[in-house]
């Protein structure tokens, strides 16, 4: 049994979702009746243990522990579930909060470090890339794939395509100006980090 | 039908068109230039932001001050109108027009950064841009020019079985901007009937993810094979020669993974996969190497189509 | 001239719940009259003969009463006046506005004073005006033939009244002749519905007061002093509905075969067809846009009967009301694709299905897949197209397809009780006695799971319903062999097309909207147009009925009550009008428009609001009454006894707002007795003018209060806003006038305003 206590107010974890940014669909998290047509819809929900409904549910209980919840992971965001919601909610965007939030409070960064080379690149070169620690798994599952990122200067030339691929130093510079000023350079060290104290 | 510009666009450069598919941006100019859209590619835009920002590295803010930034380039060509080849750049900057004209304390934190840093020349105006008059994809664009394209279609593909997969980040976050239906997405299908193709419409989990999910393709590779299979089951219960994308993520999905997904699944996948616009640039003549970029392919292109018929006029 | 007026005054004691706290010597001592008499009580029946024989002895022209509210007794004061027009009688306030509210004699003397002179001086004004009797005529127009259309002709003519039943299909009938079998919540049992429709039909055939005009649509609609002159178009039906006797014989052999749809499109009926076996009338009729024009059928017909040329017809109709009926349709179900309805045959919808279970449908009663063999499940989905707020979705619950799918469900279980029925539900709304029923559909086995599908899809010979089963929070895939869709209500295009045409408002959902969901449940917002049945919403047949009923009643009361109205409504003078329109675009009551090339102005539905005198450039429209000099005089009236350094406050309140400043005085509280309140028929008659004419001559706060729900609120608030900018630009503290919302029950709040505003008025006077 639980108690819900007087003084506790469970809607404020809704609240705290509905003021974040990233959200776009108002006050739809509120109107949620729990219909479950999300989770109808939703390969993660089709093939592991994710649930978009049950996500809704719990933030409507003020349950913060999901925030811990290795299966927020799982969603592919593919907005299938922003795109059908009959109350005009959307778990997609509710789930990018709770990693958001997750995040801020230092909770996911596990979950970043594979991902930190993506950063660098943008930070460092202002390119978006695969990031390289995936490539063994690529050039392993993909034949012919490394062979053909190593021609790819030549294919493109074929291709007659141009500007080149390297931005220039000036674009470099703006852009790691921006990611500084934005505070993404601070999280990213922070997360390094705490990735270094891991190992 | 909403009123979709083919002048004054910036060709928005995708990261992954550019290592992966690049046949794919010379196609989509290829096929532009032959319907006659005025377009141009910048060297100073940059990449969306996409594979960070939902691997939730990049938060709302830095991509939307990245976005800013892209907005400003374009601007200040003279090209407001800017064209995605990939879904995801599209979602990523369309959300982030709407959120710069929409949300006063998020544009006011970005422009106050901008200018305590040296950098007033980013900041963005409340409806510098229009998230439905200055926002598109390369299909809204072939959608808008469509009557055009029976003209320059030299090769009859009608013979192949085609159907097609709509990347979500085109259909579904910006639902209401959609053309073509969300539930059961036709755009694409719309614009190969047009070529004289009639593709097989729907077939189960057509609507559905490619199973990229960002990180879990990278991540968790299981669940994003297992999605993938999904679909790639019924592409094949229907037979399917040709799938047409109209995503970079989605075509790597698929194009690249086939022969992986087909071994876990025990089945001998056959498809091959074309974005749309490299599937209307064969349909004009587009050479293969010098247009199509075939080579970047891993299915090869050629497994399927090969000796092009001449269409009848 | 109207200063040589001779008025007199009549002040009530009122049993000392006046004369207590109001010092009636003095006030008669002040006042300038022909005439000043003291009662103690004058709406006791005496009142009359002491008011009458004092307008004889002192050759009165003008009265007034200065005693309680006019909304207890205006009407027996004015009745009291007679000979005299009961136009040329006002009351002045002293009870409820007066000595209940104010305790300081004194004080409160001086304010009867200055509420009296109000009174006197705004009665001078006054002119003898008669009300305006309305008779409509009583014939009345139902539009639509569908059980409500059918109940509530029926009902009319049942009370004497002349009816015309318009449908543009060839039989009257409507939905419910298709439905199969309806639900009776007293019996949990389902019942013939065509075996209940058929006595109403019948009796609505034979009763002589209904002329049933079918193929035929209203195109145009005109109004005028409560009477539309409609015309109708009627197209023809090829076959003499006279001479046919329903042989049958031209369908056999007619050629051509389309779908019937009146089966749903489930089975083929001929180009020359009847509708349904009970149709009405008993004729067949030609679908000409399937026609060949063999002349087969021409041929083989022993009467004569039919004719393949004909026109099209147009009809003049003169009714007093009418009474929309237009129903609804079903949710286009390509809209919602995931559902694979458009590519599957064994997937339908409830409709179908009762086609289906009907024993006059495609299949004469048999629940058979369009293989020809029965289902083992049948999987039913609630809420298509309904609550559904994404795009060509509906907000709204359709409200009866939970009891439609649980009867359904038990036609099924009853005649095939191994078929496996399964409702996937988000909620089951069986309200009331429903409930009963739906406990009885589970005796019978019907399953159900709470969760919404995301799709159907085909798997080898079955479909393959994917869904979370929320109670369990698992994600299913649930194999059935026919899905049935509950797809939503939503407004006909009849309804759409007829709401253009009567120039009747619609809610955002595209139903006609009522003049007041709560209190006006049948009334649109046009006077004499009435709404039934699932044009208006959707409902079940019960509640259709009981609508159709109400509709009915109230059309009577215009036809046996007549219609009286207060005279004080606008008027055109066409020597000045251009016909420019710019009136009817103002006219937030729908009163005007353009006829014979004149603007005309019903006198049913307009108020004398005042609104289409600001935007005529012309001047050419008056409202009748005076109304501008009442206003005008009685601020007059209240300011001139002001004395040096006295805080003078005017309040104006319509008929609502003036209802709860009452009430501040029948529950004895208290506001200061600086607030004047001035009634007035609409607070937008409070014009610029008369505003800055009271702060020039004395007054010194103005406030205005209105009833947000008044149709007319919006405008005053911005009117107001404008008075205040223009104060502020003449230099005055735009502070002294104050807009305020009013609620009858929200009395205490008056008071409260009331306080708040004499003391800001106060600290700006100090300042």
């Amino acid at each position: 049994m639980t108690t819900q206590r007087i003084t506790d107010s469970p809607i404020d974890f809704a609240e705290k979702i509905i003021e974040d940014v990233k959200n776009s669909k108002e006050e739809g998290v509120l109107k949620c009746v729990q219909c479950g047509m999300c989770t109808s819809t939703c390969p993660a929900a089709r093939h592991s243990n994710y649930n978009p409904r049950n996500i809704i549910e719990r933030v409507l209980e003020g349950d913060e522990t999901i925030l811990e919840d290795d299966n927020i992971w799982n969603c592919f965001y593919c907005y299938t579930c922003h795109s059908v919601c009959p109350v005009g909610n959307s778990v997609c965007e509710v789930n990018q909060i709770l990693k958001q939030i997750a995040i801020e409070n230092g909770i996911g960064y596990d979950k970043l470090y594979e991902y930190m080379g993506f950063a660098d690149s943008y930070f460092t070169a202002a390119i978006g890339a695969i990031p390289e620690r995936f490539f063994t798994d690529i050039d392993r599952d993909v034949p012919g794939w490394w062979d053909f990122r190593q021609n790819l200067d030549e294919i493109r030339t074929e291709l007659e395509l141009n500007p080149p691929l390297m931005p220039s130093d000036d674009v470099i510079d703006e852009v790691s100006r921006i990611l500084t000023i934005t505070g993404f350079k601070e999280k990213i060290e922070k997360i390094r980090s705490t990735e270094e104290e891991d190992k | 039908m909403k009123n979709v510009p083919t002048e004054d666009i910036l060709l928005f450069r995708s990261c992954l068109v550019s290592v992966e598919y690049p046949g794919v941006e010379a196609s989509t100019k290829f096929v532009f230039d032959k319907l006659g859209v005025d377009y141009e590619i910048s060297d100073k835009q940059t990449c969306c932001t996409g594979l960070g920002h939902y691997s939730d590295v990049f938060s709302q803010i830095d991509t939307t001050a990245i976005g800013a930034r892209n907005f400003r380039i374009a601007r200040e060509l003279k090209r407001p109108n800017l064209v995605m080849m990939c879904a995801t750049c599209y979602a990523i900057n369309k959300k982030s027009v709407k959120l710069l004209n929409k949300k006063d304390d998020l544009r006011n934190h970005i422009n106050e950064l901008f200018t305590e840093n040296g950098l007033e020349h980013l900041t963005y105006e409340k409806d510098d841009l229009k998230p439905t008059e200055n926002i598109f994809h390369v299909v809204d664009i072939l959608y808008a020019r469509k009557d055009e394209i029976k003209n320059h279609v030299k090769y009859d593909l009608s013979g192949y079985k085609i159907a097609t997969h709509h990347g979500c980040h085109y259909c579904k976050v910006h639902y209401e901007d959609t053309i073509g239906g969300v539930r059961d997405p036709n755009i694409m299908d719309e614009i190969i009937a047009e070529c004289g193709c009639k593709t097989i419409g729907w077939y189960d989990h057509k609507r559905a993810t490619c199973g990229t999910g960002f990180r879990q393709r990278y991540s968790n590779p299981d669940l994003s094979f297992t999605a993938t299979a999904d679909k790639m089951n019924a592409i094949d219960d229907e037979d399917v020669d040709i799938l047409v994308h109209l995503c970079p993520n989605c075509h790597i999905q698929f194009d690249r993974y086939q022969h992986l997904i087909a071994e876990r699944e025990g089945r001998n996948f056959r498809a091959v996969h074309l974005n749309i616009a490299q599937f209307l640039a064969i349909a004009m003549g587009g050479d293969f190497d010098k247009v199509i970029g075939v080579k970047a392919h891993t299915v090869p292109v050629d497994s399927v189509i090969k000796d092009l018929k001449e269409i009848e006029k | 001239m109207r200063d040589d007026l001779k008025v007199g005054v009549f002040l009530c004691e009122c049993g000392g719940n006046i004369s207590d706290t109001i010092d009636l010597d003095r006030v008669k001592s002040e006042l300038d009259v022909e005439f000043i008499g003291q009662f103690e009580n004058l709406c006791s029946l005496n009142g009359r003969k002491i008011i009458r024989d004092a307008i004889f002895d002192h050759d009165l022209d003008r009265v007034v009463v200065a005693a309680c509210s006019p909304i207890s007794h205006e009407k027996t004061f004015q009745d009291y006046v007679k000979p005299l027009n009961p136009y040329l009688m006002d009351m002045a306030n002293i009870r409820e506005q007066c000595s209940w509210v104010h305790s300081d004699k004194d004080l409160a003397t001086h304010k009867a004073i200055s509420l009296i002179n109000a009174s006197i001086e705004k009665v001078k004004q006054s002119e003898a005006v008669d009300p305006i009797y309305c008779q409509t005529p009583d014939e009345v127009a139902v539009i639509g033939g569908g059980i409500a259309g059918m109940n509530a002709a029926l009902s009319l003519a049942k009370q004497g009244t002349r009816v015309t039943l318009i449908e543009q299909s060839a039989s009257i009938g409507g939905h419910m002749a298709k439905i199969g079998k309806v639900f009776s919540p007293v019996k949990i049992a389902e019942e013939c519905g065509m075996c209940l429709l058929n006595p109403i039909l019948n009796e609505l055939v034979w009763n002589e007061n209904i002329t049933v005009l079918t193929n035929t649509k209203v195109i145009e609609a005109e109004r005028r002093a409560g009477t539309y002159n409609l015309i109708l178009e009627k197209s023809p039906r090829y076959v003499d509905t006279e001479k046919c006797i329903s042989c049958g014989k031209c369908s056999e052999v007619c050629e051509v075969e389309v779908p019937n749809d009146w089966n749903d499109n489930l089975s083929n009926r001929k180009a020359i067809y009847r509708p349904f076996g009970q149709s009405y009338p008993e004729a067949y009729v030609i679908d000409m846009e399937n026609c060949t024009k063999c002349s087969n059928c021409v041929k083989v017909c022993n009467m004569r009967a039919i004719k393949l040329r004909g026109k099209p017809e147009r009809i003049p109709l003169q009714v007093g009301s009418i009474i929309v009926a237009t129903g609804h349709k079903l949710f286009d179900m390509e809209k919602r694709p995931e559902y694979g309805y458009t590519r599957y045959d064994d997937v339908i919808t409830q409709s179908e299905l009762g086609r289906i279970t009907g024993v006059n449908g495609p299949t004469k009663g048999k629940l058979l897949k369009s293989n020809g063999e029965e289902p083992k499940r049948v999987v039913m989905i609630q809420c298509v197209g309904s609550r559904d707020e994404k795009p060509d979705g509906h907000r709204y619950c359709s409200k009866i397809c939970c009891t439609v799918a649980l009867k359904n469900a038990n036609i099924i279980k009853h005649k095939y009780p191994d078929t496996d029925v399964l409702i996937c539900y988000t909620d089951v709304r069986t309200p009331g006695m429903f409930e009963k029923y739906y406990k009885h559909t589970q005796e019978n086995e019907v399953r159900f799971l709470r969760g919404r599908p995301g799709e159907v899809v085909k798997k080898g010979d079955n479909f393959i319903v994917r869904t979370e089963d929320t109670l369990k929070g698992e994600f299913v895939e649930i194999e059935a062999d026919m899905v049935v869709l509950s797809t939503a209500m939503e407004p006909s295009k009849g309804t759409e097309e007829i709401a253009e045409i009567l120039n009747v408002g619609i809610t955002e959902d595209g139903f006609i909207k009522e003049s007041h969901p709560k209190i006006k449940p049948v009334a649109t917002d046009v006077q004499g147009i009435f709404v039934c049945g699932t044009a208006h919403e959707p409902k079940d047949i019960t509640d259709s009925i009981m609508q159709a009923t109400a509709a009915a009643s109230k059309v009577s009361e215009y036809n046996y009550g007549g219609v009286e109205i207060e005279p004080f409504i606008a008027e055109i003078n066409t020597e000045r009008c251009t016909v420019c329109g710019e009136c009817i675009e103002r006219c937030k009551y729908k009163s005007m428009s353009i006829q014979n090339d004149e603007i005309y102005i019903d006198p049913m539905s307009c108020t004398g609001c005042g609104k289409c005198l600001v935007g005529c450039r012309h001047r050419a429209i008056t409202v009748n009454g005076n109304i501008d000099e009442k206003i005008m005089s009685t601020i007059k009236g209240v300011l001139s006894n002001k004395k040096e350094g006295q805080r003078m406050i005017l309040v104006f309140l319509d008929n609502i707002g003036y209802t709860a400043a009452d009430n501040i005085g029948v529950n004895r509280l208290s506001y200061p007795e600086s607030i004047h309140i001035i009634k007035v028929i609409s607070v937008n008659r409070v014009r610029p003018k008369h505003i800055r004419y009271a702060l020039d001559n004395g007054a010194d706060g103005v406030f205005i209060g209105e009833f947000p729900g008044d149709l007319m609120y919006d405008e005053v608030e911005r009117k107001i806003q404008g008075v205040k900018n223009r104060i502020e630009e003449l230099g005055e503290d735009p502070e002294r006038v104050t807009f305020s919302k009013v609620y009858i029950p929200y009395f205490s709040g008056l008071a409260r305003k009331f306080t708040e505003f004499d003391s800001k008025i106060a600290e700006l006077d100090s300042d």
